[in-house]
């Protein structure tokens, strides 16, 4: 008797579950992607055309939360492929061991850096950007070099590069620009930071949006969508002279997959214009494989920046802690 | 005649004194087991633990010295604000939009927290509406909301309702005899609070002290968005760096377990000096008492919930005006319902399932701890109780995706397991609504009780059930509530494409989706404030007459 309930409990879900077609791609990826509006349902729908199996999205909460899934789950992932790693977190993930080797030949990107890497593809490519409000800010300073030197009374929302991507992004920016004076820069920078968020999220809905600060931390290609979609030009993105930084994200296929064969289809079509045509749009990022004329006619209206700074993963992974505590310093001195 | 005598009366069901204890102890043992296990599979995939480093580190001293002050200021100031606004609302038990007021409390702390900001922001934040009105009145006022000031703002905006709704919970099962006598003696000022209200305070006073302090140490997305800069950093925000972004796992395991040593010790001294519950008779009378006023305090009372009602409401109506744009657009059907709602569905189907079981799981929590004998046995259950507040949920979330992996294979199953997780989550909330009124039965009733043979089911029924109707019904509201506004587990376990509310609305910023983030934003507090009418309604409602207790029905003379 006493033993019923959790019996029946246990018999009935099973039959949650539904039949299962032949083969199942599972993906593990971030919320942005898998959206409704986001690229994945219109990919899911090319794909599964052109496969005849299932694409399965298992949604985690940002690239982070992925790679912790796979290092829990280990060998007995359910994970076929994960997309939505950046050059921010791929050297991690390079380091579990749990990933495959792509075997793709990758010459057609379209990436301002040259990109040879067995492990990871590139599925979209942005620059961070300040993006301002012209009704507030009419005239953006025009270098890194002058936002650090502008008055205090000119406020900026960044996020922070203990959790957030484009915060690390701003740290690796900084670097990139002044190197060992970073640290002098960012204290008289931080003068001007009104808030340091925890998301990109949190600082663009709850801070840049209500009007709390004239520029915000975020991707050079932000205008596209509210030229595109919200039909406003209000918010535009600050060319800096000194360039801008560049982030990749990256899909990879899982070493313990069973579905091999299926997951190098999925990364091969991922380099197609069937799902290479979503992104602009859908993920507001650039395209890793040039699109054409199918490129939507705001990307022209985009800052152009002069450089692409980049570090290569590697020396992210080496570096981060110890720039992000001279960040810590700085800040809180 | 003397055959029926020697034939034992048939117990009641669950009469049985393991029926008390056992499952709030099993409850007990589940959730200290999964801390442990998080803990560990952090130390394990750690290695080797460095706590010299970690106390060398200037940052991370001033890190935990940040958490405990910023805590211990959000303290003080709620309950500064929440003791006279109970106390008030308890004297004015009758006023036009009291039941409005009460609800608007309740719906601060189940707010998801980047919609509650939003909404703060927009009266307090530099373009506020406050702030506007201040420049104009007072060009060099100097406030800003980033810093010390917007963590403090926020917390006792999320904060000081939850407490006042308690404390006024405790101060409403004030025994009517008490209040009347208090009445004939003519007390008013010190001599009342000390003979009256002090009494009633004084139990559940430290729990929710403790409950504000684990809320405000625990803070994350407040003390980030508000705290101006690193300088505001809390533990929690130091673990998830560590977590998920160095894969420090021995750095986490060791934060986190200061956490747990700080918050838990705290726990503990609430519990282990819990006082004996009111040994006067809880008898009730049909006519409510009136205490005397002096003429100067009816209208500092009406003043005083006034500006609460005000500082409650703007924030609450700057999300209304903001999201408003959205669902109701031009067009009579505007397109983002063909997401709310489903989302709202599947949000519901979590949601209901884990408030019930977190009410039915605190009531076993509570019959473990009172159950008489050992002091410190019965503190276990009540301080486990509050673990899912203490431990870090990446912590948590850890060690129950190693203890229920093997059954994560199908979506179904996962929205099972949120459900689970999010009733883990709302114990807490739903044992301090509870934890009063349950300990306010008073001893000869419940000895009077056992001795009538009123055990088991039938003391459940005919002595609890009637006393905790409607703190039940507040912590299901708050059970249900949180799991509807929660999107950290369902996160932390991964959903399937479909989004609940939550996930839509972090779908939503994610993609610059704002103006439909700010509906989806006002959907969930119209979805909130429903919620709570709705329970509050359906336990006010009086029963069918065979249900009501016959005591109750039949007033004492008013001067027995």
């Amino acid at each position: 008797m006493r033993f019923r309930l959790p019996l029946l409990f246990a018999a009935l879900l099973p039959a949650f579950a539904t039949a299962e077609p032949a083969q199942v791609l599972n993906v593990y990826t971030h919320p942005s992607f898998a959206a409704e509006w986001g690229p994945g349902p219109a990919v899911k729908q090319a794909f599964e055309e052109q496969c005849e199996c299932e694409l399965n999205y298992t949604v985690l909460e940002s690239g982070g939360d992925i790679l912790q899934r796979l290092r829990l789950e280990g060998s007995s992932t359910s994970a076929d492929v994960v997309l939505g790693l950046d050059t921010a977190t791929m050297e991690a993930a390079r380091q579990t061991g749990l990933l495959a080797p792509h075997t793709l030949t990758l010459n057609n990107l379209a990436l301002p850096v040259d990109w040879q890497d067995d492990t990871f593809v590139p599925y979209d490519w942005g620059y961070f950007a300040f993006v301002y409000d012209t009704e507030l800010l009419p005239e953006p300073p025009a270098s890194l070099e002058e936002l650090v030197n502008a008055p205090d009374d000119l406020k900026i929302i960044i996020q922070d590069p203990r959790t957030s991507t484009p915060g690390l992004g701003l740290l690796l920016w900084m670097h990139a620009v002044y190197g060992d004076d970073a640290h002098a820069k960012w204290q008289q920078l931080s003068g001007k930071v009104l808030a340091t968020t925890q998301s990109w999220s949190d600082g663009y809905f709850s801070l840049f949006m209500n009007g709390e600060a004239p520029m915000i931390l975020s991707y050079s290609t932000s205008p596209a969508y509210h030229m595109a979609v919200d039909n406003t030009d209000r918010y535009q993105a600050a060319r800096f002279e000194e360039g801008h930084y560049l982030q990749v994200e990256v899909a990879a296929l899982v070493n313990s997959s069973k579905n091999q064969a299926l997951g190098r289809e999925f990364m091969e079509f991922m380099l197609s214009p069937a799902f290479q045509r979503h992104i602009p749009l859908k993920n507001v990022m650039y395209p890793a494989i040039d699109l054409g004329d199918e490129l939507p006619e705001v990307f022209d209206r985009l800052i152009r920046p002069s450089k692409a700074l980049f570090l290569e993963p590697a020396e992210v992974a080496r570096e981060r802690r110890s720039l992000v505590n001279a960040w810590l310093d700085a800040m809180t001195r | 005649m003397a055959a029926n005598q020697s034939q034992p009366l048939r117990p009641a069901p669950f009469s049985a004194p393991a029926w008390q204890l056992a499952p709030g102890l099993i409850i007990a043992l589940a959730l200290i087991g999964l801390v442990l296990l998080g803990l560990g599979a952090l130390l394990h995939t750690a290695g080797t633990l460095e706590f010299e480093e970690l106390w060398q580190s200037r940052y991370l001293r001033g890190v935990v010295w940040f958490t405990v002050w910023q805590a211990v200021l959000s303290v003080i100031l709620s309950l500064l604000i929440a003791l006279p606004v109970a106390m008030t609302l308890a004297r004015l038990s009758h006023f036009p939009g009291r039941s409005l007021l009460l609800r608007l409390m309740e719906l601060s702390l189940v707010l998801p927290t980047i919609v509650a900001v939003s909404g703060i922001i927009g009266v307090y934040g530099r373009q506020g509406w406050l702030t506007s009105l201040l420049n104009d009145w007072l060009p060099d006022h100097g406030w800003s909301l980033y810093g010390l000031n917007g963590i403090l703002l926020a917390h006792v905006f999320f904060n000081a309702p939850l407490a006042a709704r308690i404390l006024l919970q405790a101060l409403e099962s004030v025994p009517a005899p008490r209040l009347r006598v208090a009445s004939q003696l003519g007390l008013s000022g010190w001599w009342l609070w000390r003979a009256v209200r002090w009494p009633a305070l004084r139990p559940v006073l430290p729990g929710v002290s403790a409950l504000v302090f684990t809320l405000c140490f625990t803070s994350f997305a407040i003390i980030m968005t508000l705290g101006g800069g690193p300088r505001a950093t809390t533990l929690e925000v130091a673990i998830y760096q560590a977590l998920r972004f160095e894969f420090d796992f021995g750095q986490a395991a060791i934060l986190a377990t200061i956490q747990l040593v700080i918050c838990g010790s705290l726990w503990w001294l609430v519990f282990r000096n819990r006082l004996e519950s009111s040994l006067l008779p809880d008898r009730r009378f049909a006519e409510t008492v009136s205490l005397k006023d002096s003429p100067g305090q009816g209208l500092g009372r009406v003043l005083l919930l006034g500006i609460f009602s005000v500082f409650l409401t703007l924030p609450l109506l700057a999300i209304a005006l903001r999201g408003l744009p959205a669902l109701w657009p031009a067009s009579p059907m505007p397109s983002i319902y063909g997401q709310l709602l489903p989302a709202t569905g599947r949000s519901l189907l979590i949601a209901v399932p884990a408030g019930l079981g977190a009410v039915v799981a605190s009531l076993f929590t509570l019959a473990a701890a009172n159950k008489p004998g050992n002091r410190i046995l019965a503190a276990i259950p009540v301080t486990t109780g509050y673990l899912p507040l203490i431990v870090p949920p990446l912590v948590l979330g850890t060690g129950l995706f190693l203890l229920l992996r093997p059954q994560l294979g199908n979506s179904a199953q996962g929205w099972v397991l949120v459900s689970l997780i999010n009733g883990l989550m709302a114990i807490p909330f739903v044992l301090q609504v509870l934890r009063g009124p349950l300990n306010a039965i008073d001893k000869n009733t419940l000895n009077q009780a056992s001795q009538l043979g009123i055990l088991g089911w039938y003391r459940w029924r005919w002595l609890h059930w009637p006393r905790l109707r409607r703190p039940i019904a507040l912590g299901l509201a708050y059970g249900i509530a949180l799991s509807l506004g929660d999107f950290g587990v369902i996160a932390l376990f991964g959903s399937p494409g479909q989004p609940t509310l939550p996930v839509l609305l972090y779908q939503q910023l994610g993609s610059y989706r704002i103006s439909e983030a700010a509906g989806t934003g006002l959907w969930l507090l119209l979805l909130l404030v429903t919620l709570f009418a709705l329970l509050s309604r359906v336990a006010r409602r009086a029963p069918g007459t065979n249900t009501e207790p016959a005591p109750a029905a039949a007033p004492e003379p008013r001067h027995a």
